[in-house]
């Protein structure tokens, strides 16, 4: 996908190239993609050895190549016989059959289609970060941080508020989430034995998850509340001052280990786990906003009066943005306690808040593609540039203002994420009979 | 499709073997270094690095460390955790299966330590955090370990000392509710002071958040409490707003502090209103003798301050390292079992001459016995060694 | 009644730099109807000018040739922190907001959060991670009042700071260019038309945020001597909360937000236990918000929200 990117944003002189791979659908690429990381899988090691590389590079050579220049052309090597050759030319010479298959799926059982896709982009993930743990780390945080950035969109970019409170609906939904999974499944110092057997708990971890949500949604409550009667900036100061609150309280609760936090939590934060939930959680978001909810937020946030007087019910569309927000905040609350497996109220602090609106921002308003590009690339970004150190605080923050300055409402702003469409054959089936 | 790929990928072997030869592995053994480098924190992440490289430098120019009769040179693998807690799991991750390091070193603050140890434990890496005293890091780990004592033990020795030397019996305390270390150590102190002196003797139990720099309030109740000394185990940039605007609001009664005081910047910002207070330490820069000293003038000349309890501490963990690689008896070249029979040897580690105490570790625990020292601010602002205290 | 006596002092103090922080904020907030969220931060680096500023001064007077009394020094440098403060002011509005100016609000949001990033991150390479101590240009001075204890220091911030926000009043209030401030607080779109420089006025008022921020940041210095980078975060979201408190396009509102938070800090530490501090003061602000839902002295929105 990336590489669809990439050649869309080249110069001129590569529109044939692009032209040689625009027919190639969504399907083609995952199965490029695939073809890569099976590349990695097998003979990944042997290569990296062979270009002099230590190690197969773990982020694209990125953590190699910027402390050791020495290593760039083995990288750039790399990076190329493993990546992109692959995936390029998988994805060209399966270009007919996955055009057909994509046409003959979509036509008949989209449903079918998608979670082939998204099998296929499972499979991608999985294989792509069982060659190493710090990629698995890395995936996990960044599919949490697709969640925490598409559900902030609801309420910023749908609603056009500008709401702060996201750290205190994660933190909300990682105690409460940590407070059942310690109590019902584990022996811990601090609340005795396991209520129910431990066996069966990764059963139950969606209720923990569910639990979570709904935590954090009756605290968004007392955001959405004050919202009838308010908006813009006051509401920026009340959910600001809502994650104070929160942040407060958390270090005045002894019973959930105060300052200290909460330790302990099972590790079933897996990635097929994690994954699923930022599945479901796209999926549910994007139905929302497409909805006539979506409409009715959209209205709200252009002109409320008149919103009002075209009959939508202006206080329940904001109850229910709210909440919603603030429920899949509060399960990728859950999630990130249980990857770390261990909560602090520290961590739900100024910082979080700057991160997860810097991604929204940069993603792009009103776009569930946006969320997506813009948590996954600051991560990525934030996680590749390691090696610069402290100069890595000047490089990011000076792109996202260039950023800013260029397409001042974000890199993927107010463009419609329509699965159906995405899933379907490229070019005409002519053209296709003829490559 | 599969073996397309690996027919390609033999023709590109052919190809590259003719240029590419297998780099020649030197006898080098990594430590991971996982600090505060950005974010809240700097200094700390600064005094880990400094602290670190200075250790990785004197090995080196030695030789190398031997072990089953062959050297071998160190290298450290820095990571910025920028005080987050998930990125300090990231980057012990990272260090753990990218870097393959023997051991690792931090992170320091707890907020990253906990996370971090979980990730570390898991991986059975070896990690011995230098500052972090939340139970929870090292607690059911056993390839986590600590440099610094516990607040249980530090708080009962102030409580002691406060009691022995004044003869007082009403306390106040002042700390920082939003971070660990500050509040398990005022909630240990209030409760052997209480202990001793009967419930209510800690008359003012005062707090304030992370970053805040104004304490009047706070002081304000604790003068018209009639407290006779005030505690306060903040950190030494908290300590001398706390102590100036303490004697602003009129307090001229002493000051004890905890072993977040013991750096130089105290005095430097801190002036003429902390000469006099007494403070528990891991070492004391003034008078310090043999390695103690040693370090103290190297780390200056190189980097010039002296350096506080972080670098010290870190010394001390990089060291408990350097000790347990030279006691692990041989390195195999199999990280996994290199690093187990590192982890095997540091448990092991018995009087270790710190510089901040000799440190022992306990059967089935991290946390060291150590002994502390009681550090007087003398009247030149040199940090002078008072009295020992020990578990 | 000396405790509340005290702490009304205290509160004082504590009042003046969110009030001074808080005005800049909302002269920005109000004129441009931008979040500037660099302002923090901007604080943080005019306490680093002054301490640059006066360690230089101090130097040169230790050499001799110019003997300056620790007064003058004081002044010397809350001046020229102040005007070059002002110039970096300035600077961050040409880079970081001028090209955003009718974009969505909350861009320019997130250009100056990453400016912040980028003063704290930029000073840290620059100075590295130890503290600075602020240079004792003022000689604290205890009087002692029934119990009630005062510092020349604490009188000279809460004089300092509330003739600034005076001066700053008078400025807006009695100037043709606070005129033309006030103008494009009242209307954004008309005003150009009419002939004011909109980028001279923004230009301006950039300028005059970052000297009060450098102001305060300096008397921050003189009474908590202790200056780290990443200081300006806390007090830049709180002057947010202050500045949108005290209501749009009123210096005095967001002059009497700024002592109206201190004092809820201070009294609520003194009331209620400390450890709950945050946590009941930002509940009183939430419930303020709730009974007034536009700010203490601000009226509800009649122009639509540019975003």
């Amino acid at each position: 996908m990336s590489t669809s990117n990439n050649t869309q944003s080249l110069p001129r002189r590569f529109g044939r190239l692009r032209r040689f791979f625009q027919e190639v659908p969504l399907l083609g690429w995952l199965l490029g993609a695939l073809t890569a990381v099976l590349a990695e899988q097998f003979v990944g090691l042997d290569l990296a050895h062979l270009v002099e590389l230590p190690r197969i590079p773990v982020l694209f050579g990125f953590e190699n190549a910027l402390k050791k220049p020495e290593l760039i052309p083995g990288t750039v090597l790399y990076v190329l016989l493993v990546y992109l050759a692959p995936a390029l030319l998988v994805a060209r010479l399966l270009q007919l059959p996955s055009n057909r298959l994509a046409g003959f799926l979509a036509g008949r059982w989209p449903a079918v289609s998608i979670v082939l896709h998204l099998a296929l982009l499972y499979a991608v993930l999985h294989i792509w970060s069982d060659i190493n743990d710090y990629r698995m780390i890395v995936v996990k945080i960044t599919l949490i941080a697709v969640m925490l950035t598409l559900s902030l969109n609801v309420i910023n970019g749908y609603m056009g508020e500008f709401s702060c409170s996201h750290p205190g609906f994660m933190a909300l939904g990682a105690y409460a989430g940590s407070v059942v999974t310690i109590v019902l499944f584990t022996n811990s110092s601090m609340y005795g034995k396991a209520l129910l057997p431990p066996a069966i708990g990764p059963y139950l971890y969606p209720l923990a998850l569910i639990v979570g949500g709904c935590a954090a949604a009756v605290g968004a409550l007392a955001v959405a509340i004050p919202s009838f009667r308010t908006r813009g900036d006051y509401l920026a100061i009340i959910s600001l001052a809502f994650t104070f609150i929160v942040k407060s309280l958390i270090e005045n609760l002894e019973i959930v280990g105060g300052p200290r936090g909460m330790r302990g939590q099972p590790d079933w934060s897996n990635l097929p786990t994690v994954f699923v939930c930022t599945v479901v959680c796209v999926a549910v978001i994007n139905n929302f906003v497409r909805s006539t909810y979506g409409l009715a937020l959209n209205a709200v946030r252009d002109n409320e009066m008149a919103a009002d007087a075209m009959t939508i019910n202006t206080q329940r569309t904001k109850m229910i943005a709210f909440l919603f927000a603030a429920f899949w905040a509060g399960v990728a609350g859950v999630l990130f306690a249980h990857v770390l497996r261990y909560v602090n109220p520290g961590t739900f602090g100024l910082q979080q808040l700057a991160e997860v609106l810097a991604m929204m921002y940069f993603g792009g308003l009103n776009s569930v593609y946006g969320s997506i590009v813009g948590a996954v690339s600051i991560n990525l970004l934030s996680e590749m540039l390691r090696p610069l150190e402290i100069w890595k605080w000047i490089f990011i923050p000076l792109l996202l203002i260039l950023v800013m300055i260029f397409r001042p409402t974000g890199l993927i702003a107010f463009r419609d994420f329509d699965p159906v469409r995405l899933i379907q054959p490229k070019g005409r089936p002519k053209s296709n009979a003829q490559s | 499709m599969r073996k397309m790929v690996i027919v390609s990928a033999v023709l590109l072997t052919g190809i590259l073997m003719v240029t590419g030869a297998f780099a020649q592995k030197a006898a080098t053994l990594k430590i991971g270094i996982n600090a505060e480098i950005t974010g809240d924190i700097p200094k700390v992440g600064e005094a880990t690095k400094f602290a670190a490289q200075m250790y990785v430098e004197d090995v080196n120019k030695a030789g190398g460390i031997e072990v089953g009769g062959k050297k071998y040179l160190l290298e450290l693998a820095v990571e910025d955790n920028e005080a987050k807690a998930e990125s300090a799991a990231k980057a012990a991750t990272k260090l753990v299966t990218v870097d393959e390091v023997i051991a690792i070193v931090g992170p320091q603050a707890s907020k990253q330590a906990v996370p971090a140890g979980e990730v570390s434990n898991n991986y059975k890496t070896p990690m011995i955090t230098g500052w972090s005293t939340n139970p929870n890091t090292t607690k059911d780990r056993p390839y986590v370990f600590r440099a610094c004592f516990l607040d249980d033990f530090q708080g009962p020795a102030l409580s002691i000392f406060a009691k022995d030397e004044y003869k007082f019996t009403k306390a106040a305390v002042l700390y920082d509710v939003a971070s660990d270390y500050p509040k398990g150590l005022a909630e240990f102190f209030k409760k052997d002071w209480e202990k001793k002196n009967g419930p209510g003797s800690v008359v003012a139990y005062e707090s304030f958040t992370t970053k805040d720099t104004d304490f009047s309030s706070q002081l304000t109740k604790i003068i018209n409490s009639g407290a006779e000394f005030l505690f306060t185990p903040q950190y030494y940039n908290e300590v001398p707003l706390i102590v100036q605007q303490a004697k602003q609001l009129g307090w001229k009664k002493p000051i004890l502090g905890s072993d977040s005081w013991a750096s130089d910047e105290l005095v430097k910002l801190c002036g003429k209103d902390c000469l006099g207070s007494y403070f528990v330490s891991h070492y004391a820069s003034a008078g310090a003798k043999g390695a103690t000293k040693e370090f103290i003038d190297r780390y200056k000349a190189k980097f010039g301050n002296i350096p506080d309890d972080v670098a010290a501490l870190t010394w001390d963990a990089i060291g408990l390292i350097g000790q347990g690689i030279k006691n692990a008896g041989k390195i195999t070249g199999d990280i996994k079992k290199d690093r187990e029979a590192v982890r095997n040897a540091i448990a092991g580690i018995k009087n270790f001459p710190g510089i901040t105490g000799t440190i022992t570790f306990p059967p089935n625990s991290g946390d060291p016995v150590k002994c502390a020292n009681i550090v007087k601010i003398n009247d030149k602002g040199e940090f002078e060694f008072y009295k020992t205290a020990c578990p | 009644m000396t405790v509340f006596l005290q702490n009304l002092i205290n509160a004082l103090q504590w009042g003046s730099f969110y009030a001074l922080i808080a005005i800049g904020y909302s002269m920005v907030y109000s004129i441009l109807m931008l979040f500037n969220f660099a302002h923090g931060d901007i604080f943080m680096t005019g306490s680093y000018i002054g301490f640059g500023v006066a360690t230089a001064l101090i130097a040169l007077s230790a050499t001799g040739m110019l003997a300056l009394p620790n007064w003058l020094i004081l002044v010397l440098t809350v001046l020229f922190s102040m005007v070059l403060t002002s110039f970096l002011g300035m600077f961050i509005e040409r880079v970081g907001y001028r090209p955003l100016r009718d974009a969505p609000r909350a861009s320019a949001a997130i250009t100056g959060l990453m400016i912040g990033i980028i003063l704290e991150t930029g000073n840290l390479i620059l100075l590295g991670a130890q503290r600075v101590k602020f240079p004792a240009l003022v000689e604290p001075v205890t009087y002692d009042l029934g119990g009630v204890f005062v510092t020349n220091q604490k009188i000279m911030i809460v004089v300092v700071s509330l003739s600034l926000a005076l001066a700053l009043h008078q400025f807006i209030r009695r100037t043709k260019w606070g005129m033309a401030m006030r103008a494009m607080a009242f209307d954004y779109a008309v005003v150009p038309l009419m002939g004011v420089p909109i980028n001279k006025i923004a230009a301006m008022t950039f300028a005059l945020g970052s000297g009060l921020a450098a102001a305060a940041g300096i008397l921050f210095g003189v009474a908590y001597p202790v200056l780290d980078p990443y200081m300006g975060i806390v007090f830049g979201w709180k002057a947010f909360v202050a500045a949108i408190l005290g209501g749009r396009g009123s210096i005095l509102g967001a002059t009497l937000a700024g002592f109206i938070l201190g004092f809820i800090e201070i009294f609520v530490a003194m009331v209620f236990p400390s450890t709950l501090r945050d946590f009941i003061a930002y509940s009183i602000i939430l419930l303020i918000l709730v009974f007034r839902p536009y700010g203490l002295f601000g009226e509800p929105y009649s122009v639509r929200l540019r975003l």
